[in-house]
């Protein structure tokens, strides 16, 4: 294979004592990009399951790409619905992939740039964690986000968020979310609000565009069913996504598509998919029940459909180094995710999206979580031991 | 008595080259090896220099830590090697068959005639008493100890592993009558654990004997996993293992005064010609068998063991002492173009983001699949699949992992070597072979069995 040997042949460059040994992580990366390394076992098992991280890295990214298109795709949609232009599906598509590339392209430059310079200060083979994470990080944000906002919000993710913790796999919390913190947080204006929501810079922020979520915190209607029949949208057009929101969350059916995916290879977790889904209904359930005002009495299924909460639930709740990591504790770990996103819907008058912060919440009690799962292990281990020395 | 334990997590790896059920009584073999390397924290002294003439059951050096493990010649005729590695350790002690088998005296009679203490006199007299293992740690068994209980697993249920009822044809009531010697060395129980209508359970057992069916996948046969199934191990606690071929040799030993330490082997794997079985005796040379079944030292991974926690051999080294199967699988020394997103029609892995995953769903679901379609299997060779990475899957590990012990925990705290941690989380309950499926399937490549052993070898020598 003509690849091989010209790889063959320049690698002695990039070795110790080559010409650029500061290159060494990023010819590996490239490397082991184009070709799954040659390395075999020397002791344990003697053969290895064909799946490793480039590949389980992948599988997340392909289960994100029917979120993205779609998104790329309705991004043209709600310009068409606002300007009152026709335009063709592909034209939507493109208009929207226009928009969308620079987002992307910024995210994976930037972190990337940062994960090759750790891998190569650390001596290690550059991890494949960040292909998933900047992937994400544009799908989560409002399609109007400045680029330059976009590139500070990625750094602070990537280094302070993972690689000060020592890199994929160490981190606690997810930097995606963190990313998406530290923009919402520092940058509000260019954050929230109904202006941000739809690409028409060039009619200079004129046209708005809220979010169903932002519809529901500041409705005035005085019962639920008021709220729904004085929304923009049906709850059939949540479900499929066409209305304005961050690229990558408002279609649920999209979405959907994606956990199959992740579920089928068995690389996420049902048991946290699940109880995040549980956890979100039985808050809805409690607010419909307390009913105190409109958006209590709001159908607790709505919730799925709305803003983050799909998204999260399948593509960032289940991140598996941030999440609970024993089977026990990823239950609980979702259920109460899904239960705060609610709450915080709900009863927070600030933020209308909360599964972010219930997210980046949970991410810091996960390994409290554990640490009691585990505990109860121990505890029964101990029992045993006494039960036997009793005997 | 006879309770039917199903374990539910693991998996069957289905690798090609099972071995028929034909035996070849295998003479050919010349030279038999000792070799201190098989057996944990041995320290050999030397009893013997090459030129010596020994019989079966001469001794040839014992451990200096523990000296009733006293390691002897496996058959008759002259030492040949003394084979030395670095730092002059002794790697192995090779002996030249003389071709008569012949033995030194020992005292025979049924398990009534004699003392516990007798038994292990004998025992430790023929050489025997280096199969016995204790647990934790693995090591050879101590003859202080009383253990609470004895477990041995009649089934292997590792890929391409020797099914023991056809390897111990014949020699069914040497088994038997060795059930019956070892139950007297037993504490408590002795725990047989076996398949639904193996042969090896349908002896006449004493008292203390208790007879285990065990259903389900792989590691069900791992007598690690049938001990945290039955009478698991508590700090501070010790039990004894041995293999059905050893217990049928103790038997022999006993009935006829011979120490002949019999092994029949199964040869299997996708590069044997001919995958079948070997008769022939402990430590025997694997050259003139890999003759036989056509291996290719360049491209073939020889393994004494199973491919999932078996040792590495050279084509012309020797098998391994608790070993029963030689697996040859293809060395793995090649560039896979695009690995992580090609298609893998003919790759096998536990998570379906290959296609074969959904192709050959026959290779997944049969247990035994014997009778499967030759296609269904997988040539599986030594490439790594992949490079070193940090543990960033979580819960895929306790999809394999009977035990009631988080195993990526336990893991984690061997890595920083928290004894007490580790000692809490259930590291006495384990051997590295009970985490070889972890290791399989890590999509971080990360080598668990290395990892455990060297924490468990960290907490011996704390203890020690």
């Amino acid at each position: 294979m003509k690849l091989r040997e010209w790889i063959d042949k320049i690698k002695p460059n990039f070795v110790e004592g080559g010409k650029f040994p500061w290159l060494k992580s990023t010819f590996e990366a490239f490397e082991t990009f184009a070709f799954t390394p040659k390395d075999t076992t020397t002791r344990g098992s003697h053969i290895r399951d064909a799946a490793d991280m480039k590949r389980t890295m992948i599988t997340v990214v392909i289960a994100l790409l029917p979120a993205l298109f779609f998104g790329m795709w309705n991004v043209g949609h709600q310009y068409a619905l606002t300007t009152g232009e026709v335009m063709g599906f592909w034209a939507k598509f493109w208009f929207g992939f226009i928009r969308m590339l620079p987002l992307i392209v910024v995210s994976y430059v930037v972190g990337l740039a940062i994960e090759f310079m750790f891998a190569q200060i650390r001596g290690h083979e550059v991890n494949e964690g960040y292909l998933v994470t900047g992937i994400i990080i544009p799908m989560i944000v409002p399609i109007s986000t400045p680029l330059w906002q976009l590139a500070i919000a990625v750094a602070f993710a990537v280094v302070i968020g993972k690689e000060v913790f020592g890199g994929t796999g160490m981190n606690f919390m997810n930097p995606a979310l963190i990313a998406r913190a530290f923009l919402f947080f520092s940058y509000p204006t260019h954050m929230s609000g109904d202006a941000v929501w739809i690409s028409a810079k060039h009619f200079g922020d004129a046209l708005t565009g809220a979010t169903p979520l932002g519809e529901a915190m500041t409705s005035t209607a005085a019962s639920g069913s008021e709220m729904i029949a004085s929304m923009k949208y049906s709850a059939l057009e949540m479900f499929l996504g066409t209305v304005p929101g961050s690229i990558g969350e408002t279609s649920t059916v999209a979405i959907l598509i994606g956990a199959c995916i992740l579920l089928m290879s068995g690389i996420a977790s049902w048991r946290i998919m699940l109880s995040v889904v549980l956890g979100g209904g039985c808050m809805g359930l409690l607010f419909n029940a307390i009913g105190a005002n409109a958006y209590m009495q709001l159908p607790f299924y709505y919730h799925f459909i709305m803003g983050g909460f799909a998204f999260g639930t399948v593509f960032m709740a289940t991140d598996p180094v941030t999440s609970a990591q024993t089977n026990c504790g990823k239950w609980i770990y979702g259920f109460l995710i899904g239960a705060m996103a609610v709450l915080i819907r709900v009863l927070n008058p600030a933020y209308p999206e909360g599964m972010m912060l219930a997210i980046l919440l949970m991410n810091c009690f996960a390994p409290l979580i554990d640490h009691c799962v585990v505990a109860s292990n121990i505890s029964y281990r101990k029992k045993r031991a006494q039960a036997q020395l009793k005997k | 008595m006879f309770e039917t334990i199903k374990i539910k997590k693991g998996v069957d790896i289905p690798l090609a080259g099972h071995a028929k059920k034909e035996r070849t009584e295998e003479r050919a073999v010349a030279d038999f090896a000792v070799k201190p390397t098989d057996f944990i924290g041995v320290v050999p002294k030397l009893l013997v220099a090459e030129g010596d003439a020994v019989k079966a059951g001469s001794p040839l050096f014992y451990d200096k830590n523990n000296e009733s493990a006293r390691f002897t010649a496996p058959v008759s005729g002259t030492v040949k090697a003394i084979v030395r590695g670095a730092k002059r350790a002794i790697q192995a002690v090779v002996v030249a068959s003389d071709g008569k088998y012949e033995s030194l005296p020992f005292e025979k009679g049924s398990a009534e005639d004699f003392t516990r203490q007798q038994i292990i006199d004998t025992m430790v007299a023929s050489g025997l008493w280096t199969m016995v293992r204790q647990r934790p740690f693995g090591t050879i068994a101590n003859v202080a100890d009383t253990p609470k209980a004895i477990f041995v697993s009649c089934f292997d249920s590792a890929p391409l592993a020797a099914d023991y009822d056809f390897a111990l044809q014949g020699r069914e009531a040497f088994f038997t009558s060795g059930v019956a010697l070892l139950a007297k060395l037993s504490g408590g129980k002795l725990h047989l654990s076996c398949r639904k209508g193996q042969k090896l359970a349908q002896g006449k057992f004493p008292q203390n004997v208790e007879v285990h069916f065990f259903e389900g996948p792989h590691p069900a046969g791992n007598v690690g996993t049938q001990i945290a199934a039955i009478d698991p191990i508590n700090k501070g606690e010790v039990v004894w293992v041995m293999t059905p071929e050893a217990v049928s040799n103790l038997g022999r030993l006993f009935s006829t005064g011979e120490y002949r330490p019999e092994r029949c082997i199964a040869f299997a794997g996708p590069k044997a010609a001919n995958p079948r079985y070997y008769h022939t005796i402990m430590g025997a040379s694997v050259e003139s068998m890999c003759k036989e079944q056509q291996i290719d030292a360049s491209t073939t991974r020889l393994i004494s063991g199973n491919v999932l926690s078996g040792t590495k051999i050279a084509t012309d080294g020797y098998l391994g002492a608790f070993d029963s199967l030689l697996s040859a699988i293809p060395e793995g020394d090649y560039y896979d173009f695009m690995g992580w997103i090609a298609p893998g029609f003919r790759k096998f892995s536990l998570q379906r983001t290959f296609c074969s995953a959904f192709t050959a769903f026959c290779g997944h679901r049969k247990s035994d699949s014997e009778d499967c379609e030759k296609d269904s299997r997988y040539n599986m060779d030594t490439n790594f699949h992949g490079g070193p990475r940090p543990l960033v899957l979580t819960g895929n590990f306790e999809k394999v992992f009977p035990f009631k012990i988080y195993p990526l925990q336990l893991i984690k705290a061997a890595v920083i070597g928290d004894i007490d941690l580790m000692e809490n989380l259930g590291i006495y309950e384990v051997e590295p072979e009970d985490f070889a499926l972890c290791e399989f399937m890590d999509p971080s490549k990360t080598e668990i069995q290395t990892i455990i052993r060297e924490a468990l070898e960290t907490i011996r020598k704390e203890a020690m």
